[in-house]
């Protein structure tokens, strides 16, 4: 083992989530720290920037509420670099949001001074799909922001993150976000090559949630982001097969029936006799495939299509046995029956409730997967959810950098290894 | 008849009570006047029900006028004795059924399992083979703690002790750490990121 009595202290990892930025030194344990990753660039005639006067322009972390304004300038001003997994080469805006938290996130966990300490070793974590020129960026920030905080930094994909914080050397790892989901063969290393990326994720379960209040009579809810998001994860619920599923809660109404009330609210929200569209919610994002949705794209709901980001395809349209499908087989046959022995789901998209009187017709997500799997022949298949769906990246991450040799410089053929940073 | 008439354990109770032989016998009577009363009959029938546990013996006694309405197998299948009267005559309609006296059932003693038995013998002779052990481990430990004392063999360094070189001092805040952390423990990546830069085969960037 390389891991020395230093980086047993000085190692840190940062986690650039959809939603979440998880940071903060080895030293914290089993969680990180968590802010939103995002940034504010607040109105500077404000009363707010006039009295407080932070030395960025950019507000990150555990402020950002205190700058908030009204609704309608927030969707200019809060930026969410990494809605989508990626930042736009040309970004800058989400860029300097990615570079005020690095340096947050540093500042927090600043030792003190003449203690023996060098540096961090850092590690951070990107979507497996982001291209070449996020991992230059990000190193290039690294190097800017360093003053003397950092001793050497490197970047890994999320989904072998994952699978070092869970402990599997050989295994598919499937991390599924807000935006997009993302497959990804591991064997010791990430075979790059294999990686099969989805234009669907959380949000295209919250895109059929507000269909769904729509029709049924919640139109006025449908457009709030927040509210919609609480129903999907309350109410949503994901069938083994959609047409049982369906014929069984048409049957029997009160044993499938979807009442909502959102906490602290008069809201109330009750599907009644169209509970069983509950089902839908789930189906939709593990597949799209099933004729029920096209009533929805007919009538204006965006089919996810296949967009090209950078030098990927993101598909739209696979779901996810497919998807794990045409992964795998892009891999040495050998590995093949190996990889599909160890499948394992991360990311909050996963997280599914099975109510315990729907327990014949609803599943979770690994029977889901596992399901989709067998329907395409593919039998001899071990589902897991990650042990710690939250923080397994952050976990893997601090593995990584206590345990891979000093001397392994990085090289941008692997994309791999240390690269030093002066100071 | 040989049937004694007995006080009633109830003051409130009403009807007649008789020990004949070593039976207790109680005998309500319908009068002619509570037919006339709601609910009378199904009053006294029920009052009957409930001296079951207390007599062997109940009956119901009830002017022959009613022998048209009541139905006996009623009475027949709960036991209770029927007598209808008039002013000549008193006829047994239904005979009463004695009442069993329940004891409780004791509940037979389980067979004994002759495996399990020999399971047990077996466990008890393991357990004492342990303590036996157990014993003789601790004689040995003990006999090592004091060889050294007896003059006997103790281990000699090779190399006089090193200094330990100072570790740095960590900022407060980030010594709370101390062992490593749960997902280390049994992790195989580990051992595999460990040789990361020693392998000539390592894959390339896809």
């Amino acid at each position: 083992m390389s891991g020395d009595n230093y980086r047993s202290h000085y190692t840190f990892a940062m986690d650039f989530g959809t939603s979440d930025f998880k940071y903060g030194p080895i030293t914290l344990g089993e969680k990180p720290r968590i802010v939103n990753n995002r940034g504010y660039f607040p109105d500077k005639s404000s009363v707010m920037y006039k009295a407080f006067e932070p030395t960025s322009d950019v507000i990150v972390g555990d402020d950002v509420p205190l700058y908030l304004q009204s609704a309608e300038d927030l969707s200019s001003r809060l930026i969410y670099p990494m809605r989508n997994g990626m930042i736009d080469k040309g970004d800058d805006q989400a860029w300097r949001v990615v570079s005020s938290l690095t340096s947050y996130s540093l500042d927090s966990f600043k030792p003190e001074p003449n203690n023996g300490f060098q540096g961090y070793y850092v590690v951070a974590s990107l979507s497996s799909v982001s291209p070449r020129y996020m991992y230059e960026r990000l190193l290039g920030l690294f190097q800017e922001n360093n003053h003397g905080r950092i001793r050497a930094v490197t970047v890994i994909p999320q989904p072998f993150a994952v699978a070092i914080g869970h402990g599997v050397t050989t295994c598919v790892v499937i991390e599924s976000g807000h935006g997009n989901s993302q497959v990804c063969p591991i064997s010791k290393y990430p075979v790059r090559a294999a990686q099969v990326a989805l234009n669907r994720g959380g949000g295209d379960a919250n895109a059929i949630t507000s269909e769904i209040l729509k029709d049924t009579g919640y139109g006025d809810l449908a457009n709030e982001e927040a509210v919609v998001r609480r129903v999907k994860e309350n109410i949503g619920l994901v069938p083994g097969n959609l047409d049982n599923a369906i014929a069984d809660a048409k049957k029997f109404p009160r044993k499938a029936r979807a009442k909502y009330r959102v906490p602290g609210t008069r809201v109330e929200i009750d599907l009644e006799k169209d509970s069983w569209s509950r089902f839908l919610i789930g189906e939709y994002v593990f597949n799209p495939n099933h004729e029920i949705f096209e009533s929805y794209f007919s009538r204006g709901m965006p089919r996810p299509k296949d967009v090209k980001m950078g030098d990927t395809t993101f598909r739209g349209m696979l779901d996810f046995g497919e998807a794990i499908i045409a992964s795998v087989e892009r891999c040495p046959v050998e590995l093949q029956p190996m990889l599909y022995r160890e499948v394992l789901l991360s990311g909050g998209n996963f997280s599914w409730i099975v109510p315990p009187k729907l327990q014949e017709i609803a599943v979770d997500a690994p029977t889901k997967v596992r399901l989709l799997l067998r329907d395409r022949g593919i039998k001899n298949v071990s589902v897991k959810m990650t042990s710690s769906p939250q923080f397994s990246v952050w976990h893997g991450c601090i593995i990584y950098g206590f345990a891979v040799p000093e001397n392994y410089e990085w090289d941008w053929q692997r994309l791999e290894g240390w690269m030093r940073v002066s100071n | 008849m040989g049937a004694q008439q007995t006080p009633n354990a109830d003051s409130n109770q009403a009807g007649l009570s008789f020990l004949v032989g070593g039976d207790n016998v109680h005998v309500m009577v319908l009068k002619t006047q509570d037919l006339a009363q709601r609910n009378s009959i199904i009053d006294t029938v029920l009052k009957l029900s409930s001296l079951r546990n207390s007599y062997q013996t109940v009956y119901l006694a009830a002017p022959r006028l009613l022998g048209a309405t009541i139905d006996a197998s009623i009475f027949r299948a709960h036991g209770i004795g029927l007598l209808f009267f008039d002013e000549r005559r008193i006829h047994e309609a239904v005979a009463p059924q004695p009442l069993q006296t329940t004891r409780p059932q004791l509940t037979p003693t389980p067979a004994q399992d002759p495996g399990l038995v020999s399971e047990l013998a077996t466990l008890k002779s393991m357990y004492f083979e342990m303590e036996r052990n157990l014993t003789q481990l601790r004689d040995d430990l003990r006999n090592l703690h004091e060889a050294p004392r007896n003059g006997g063999f103790a281990p000699q360094l090779s190399q006089p002790p090193q200094e330990v070189p100072r570790e740095p001092v960590y900022a407060p805040h980030i010594t709370q750490g101390g062992p490593l952390p749960s997902y280390f423990t049994n992790n195989p990546w580990l051992e595999v990121l460990s040789k990361r830069g020693r392998s000539e085969n390592e894959p390339l960037a896809g």
